[in-house]
């Protein structure tokens, strides 16, 4: 059967036709994947702290609103390269940058950050404060700093923020706490203790005191005006860039584990990952198995005894145990686990072609062939293998999924290459700091949902061949 | 005579996976260096022990730490460290198959002990209780649910079955795991979601026993669950295949009872391929086991494993991979057995 026969055959069954619409959407989200995700996204972003710091810790998916209702508050990030007004004031200039936060009550909100990437200034240095002014008209100053001045031997313009930004979590912020107990002390009346604010600035700051319920606060629904005035020498200084988070409970499309990473991310990375793992191993696993079972076969005597006794051995021994084993021992090297899988894998093959090789071997095919005088080389490939190369095509996809769930499984056991995030080492995270046994559920279900469907989409590929292994079946269609 | 060649030749083909897979474990640890880094640390205990208990006795330090390194040298002379690994291998494997590791670095047995032949000693019976328990249910189920499909072979049961064994095989036994402990333990407080006892444990021998079995209820239903679909397949399929013979249609023609023709006439021929299979599904019912016993802190040898593994404890890892493949051969071996008495064809000599 040439490809596009067996294409054919395939589309022709239900569940091969599933299969490959499971498998072409694999393939797409895969390559989306490799063309905007840089490779090293493991090191530098997923396992890299500080790329998820504004990011809200085990919040829920945003779609969980349908049913969370007001329980629920979004995550809002807030950026401006540009100022939206800027004010000469004598000598100097004022910046502002504002942004306006409708807070409906209920849950305040779960974190609250400034960054400020990208200071430049020419002599005096910049002084940057962020303001809050509240529904009930009370403006509150959250934060108020200097940027560090010109150091000895220092020449203008002077940089500041470049690398690392000004980053200040206003939430836990011991500065901002006094900034607020100042602000209730002044404004409202109210002495608030360390204690009572201790991770309660946000509600403090969206919300009022409930009288003889110190450290319990009203949430103060309405709009928040943010305004942070940025103080500069000239008007050539550089701001570069100004964010403002305001962390939510719920976020994007699949939540976020407890270091507040996207998982949305770590799951679209899992995708070519997956593949490229059971691809990799079927593939090279086939061409083995397959070489030897056809030698076994064709060869017979002697050749054929030493490979059918050590296929025998190796196809028994136990692949998972052998292979927590030589990865602990060898490394957590994600190479390594695909080249064992492959070194583990063949042998069920082996003893499968053997059989029909022996089979075809005493044909009236070969018999022919080898009257014509053709080299045992050209009867092995030419005319063996075709004749069993469907079936070898289906037994490596038979094979596909057996290698994504070894992967899995080892990532699961706290073995997976700590480089390349897995939907196994997701799962394992998920798993390893309890998410099972408070209910983050979000954490642990789409991972091994998406293993679950990548293996079945090669099963059901496995299903769809069937046909074209076996001719009766597809006589009888 | 050929029952015993045939026997022979299947038990030393299992003894050579086992000498195969203790090879690779000894080269594997000789060749980066770990078996040196376990030997110091047999060492190094021991000569700690000899410290204190010399300590009564000799006075002079400095004769005390020329005792204790002369008996140090003695101790690497005898495990072999000044020689190169490849040539300790015998040895090394000697004490591999008798789980003489030393200590584990910080899990402990249930009373106290840190020898990792305690350790592994303690925990095989669980494992070998939710292993063996998972197996009987699932073949009994298995054959039973399989007989009946062939019986209704193409109708819309059998062929939900076949797509219901292809998501068996596609579902990882650990998340399958997970997903029930999310729903039956946290969602509907059914089961108890992990561990071997109630806390605190139930008084009384009867009722600790009951409440033991009621925490392997779900460990045991996860792993017949995730293999019980292919299980089921395949009886099915073996059964069809078997019931299209002649001698079939012929037993059925003299009037035979249906269940006699099922027990006496296709069950009875189909049975050795179906051992067959159950013999491909136990290297995969064995890491099952692995996973699900972490998942249920169920305490093991799986769970050990995963424990070893997180606290980085490499002797527990060595005893415990040979345990498993000694676990996976000897289960083999018992099926080996259970087939040439199934198969009459190999106890009359002819070619399987």
């Amino acid at each position: 059967m040439n490809p596009r026969d067996v294409t054919q055959v395939l589309l022709s069954t239900g569940s091969g036709r599933v299969g490959a619409v499971f498998l072409t959407t694999l393939v797409l989200v895969s390559l989306f994947v490799l063309i905007r995700f840089p490779l090293d996204f493991g090191p530098t972003r997923w396992n890299n702290p500080a790329s998820w710091a504004d990011n809200p810790k085990a919040a829920a998916p945003a779609w969980t609103r349908l049913w969370q209702g007001n329980q629920a508050i979004g995550h809002r990030v807030y950026q401006s390269q540009e100022p939206s007004a800027s004010t000469p004031l004598a000598d100097l200039e004022q910046r502002t940058y504002t942004f306006s936060y409708d807070y409906g009550g209920g849950r305040a909100p779960t974190l609250m950050a400034l960054s400020v990437v990208d200071v430049r200034f020419a002599s005096r240095p910049t002084v940057l404060t962020l303001q809050v002014r509240r529904p009930d008209g009370r403006t509150l100053t959250l934060y108020q700093t200097v940027v560090r001045g010109p150091r000895e031997g220092e020449t203008p313009p002077y940089l500041r923020f470049q690398d690392a930004p000004l980053r200040v979590n206003l939430s836990s912020d011991g500065d901002a706490a006094a900034r607020v107990r100042e602000f209730y002390a002044q404004q409202m009346g109210v002495a608030l203790t360390v204690e009572a604010l201790q991770g309660r600035i946000t509600h403090a700051v969206f919300g009022t005191p409930i009288e003889g319920a110190p450290g319990q606060f009203q949430p103060l629904p309405g709009a928040y005006q943010f305004t942070l005035t940025a103080v500069t020498g000239a008007s050539s200084d550089v701001i570069g860039n100004v964010k403002l988070v305001m962390g939510g409970s719920v976020y994007g499309v699949m939540g976020t584990d407890t270091l507040g990473r996207d998982l949305a991310l770590g799951l679209l990375f899992g995708f070519p990952v997956a593949l490229t793992i059971g691809i990799a191993t079927s593939v090279f696993a086939t061409i083995i198995g397959a070489s030897l079972g056809m030698l076994s076969g064709y060869m017979a005597g002697k050749t054929d005894l030493v490979i059918q006794r050590f296929t025998d051995i190796w196809s028994n021994v136990p692949l998972l145990p052998i292979l927590i084993f030589l990865i602990f021992i060898l490394g957590q090297k994600l190479w390594l686990v695909v080249v064992l899988m492959i070194l583990f894998g063949w042998p069920g093959l082996t003893i499968v072609v053997r059989s029909m090789v022996l089979q075809l071997r005493s044909g009236q095919l070969v018999e022919a062939t080898q009257a014509l005088g053709a080299s045992k080389v050209r009867i092995m490939f030419r005319h063996l293998l075709f004749q069993i190369a469907p079936f070898i095509f289906a037994q490596m996809i038979f094979f596909t999924p057996g290698a994504i769930l070894a992967e899995a499984s080892l990532s699961f056991l706290g073995l997976g290459d700590p480089s390349i995030p897995t939907w196994g080492q997701i799962l394992e995270n998920g798993f390893r700091t309890g998410a099972v046994y408070v209910g983050y559920w979000w954490w642990v279900l789409p991972p091994g949902l998406l293993i679950v469907v990548t293996a079945m989409t090669f099963v059901l590929l496995t299903l769809g061949l069937e046909p074209v292994v076996n001719p009766r079946l597809r006589e009888n269609r | 005579m050929s029952l015993i060649w045939t026997l022979a030749i299947r038990g030393l083909t299992l003894l050579g996976v086992l000498f195969v897979v203790l090879i690779m474990l000894v080269v594997a640890l000789g060749a980066t260096g770990f078996s040196d880094r376990m030997l110091r640390a047999i060492i190094g205990e021991e000569v700690r022990g000899l410290r204190t208990s010399l300590a009564q006795t000799i006075r002079d330090p400095d004769q005390l730490e020329a005792t204790l390194e002369a008996r140090r040298r003695d101790l690497e002379s005898f495990y072999g460290l000044e020689r190169p690994w490849y040539s300790r291998l015998p040895s090394m494997v000697l004490r591999v198959v008798k789980l003489d590791l030393g200590s584990a670095r910080t899990l402990r047995s249930f009373d106290g002990s840190s020898r990792v032949t305690d350790l592994v000693l303690e925990r095989l019976p669980y494992t070998m209780m939710l292993i063996t328990t998972a197996s009987v249910i699932t073949a009994v189920l298995g054959l039973w649910a399989g007989v009946k499909l062939a019986t209704r072979a193409g109708t819309a049961l059998d062929r939900l079955s076949s797509y219901l064994s292809a998501v068996s095989y596609a579902v990882p036994a650990w998340w399958a795991g997970i997903l029930l402990i999310l729903l039956l333990a946290f969602r509907l407080h059914l089961l108890p979601a992990g561990g071997l006892y109630s806390t605190p444990p139930p008084e009384g021998g009867l009722a600790r026993f009951l409440d033991l079995l009621w925490h392997a209820v779900l460990p045991i239903f996860t792993l017949v669950a995730v293999s019980l679909g292919a299980w089921v397949y395949t009886v099915r399929t073996m059964v069809l295949n078997t019931a299209q013979e002649f001698f079939v249609t012929v037993a059925r023609a003299k009037g035979l009872p249906e269940g006699r023709v099922m027990r006496r006439y296709i069950l009875r021929v189909a049975s050795p391929p179906i051992v067959t299979n159950l013999v491909l599904g136990l290297a995969g019912s064995l890491g099952g086991a692995i996973l699900t016993e972490t998942v249920f802190n169920w305490p093991g040898m799986g769970r050990l494993f995963y424990e070893a593994i997180i606290t980085a404890d490499e002797n527990l890892v060595v005893a415990l991979t040979f345990m498993f493949t000694l676990l996976y051969v000897a289960a083999r071996f018992v099926l080996e057995v259970l087939y040439v008495a199934l198969d009459p064809r190999i106890r009359y000599g002819s070619r399987t």
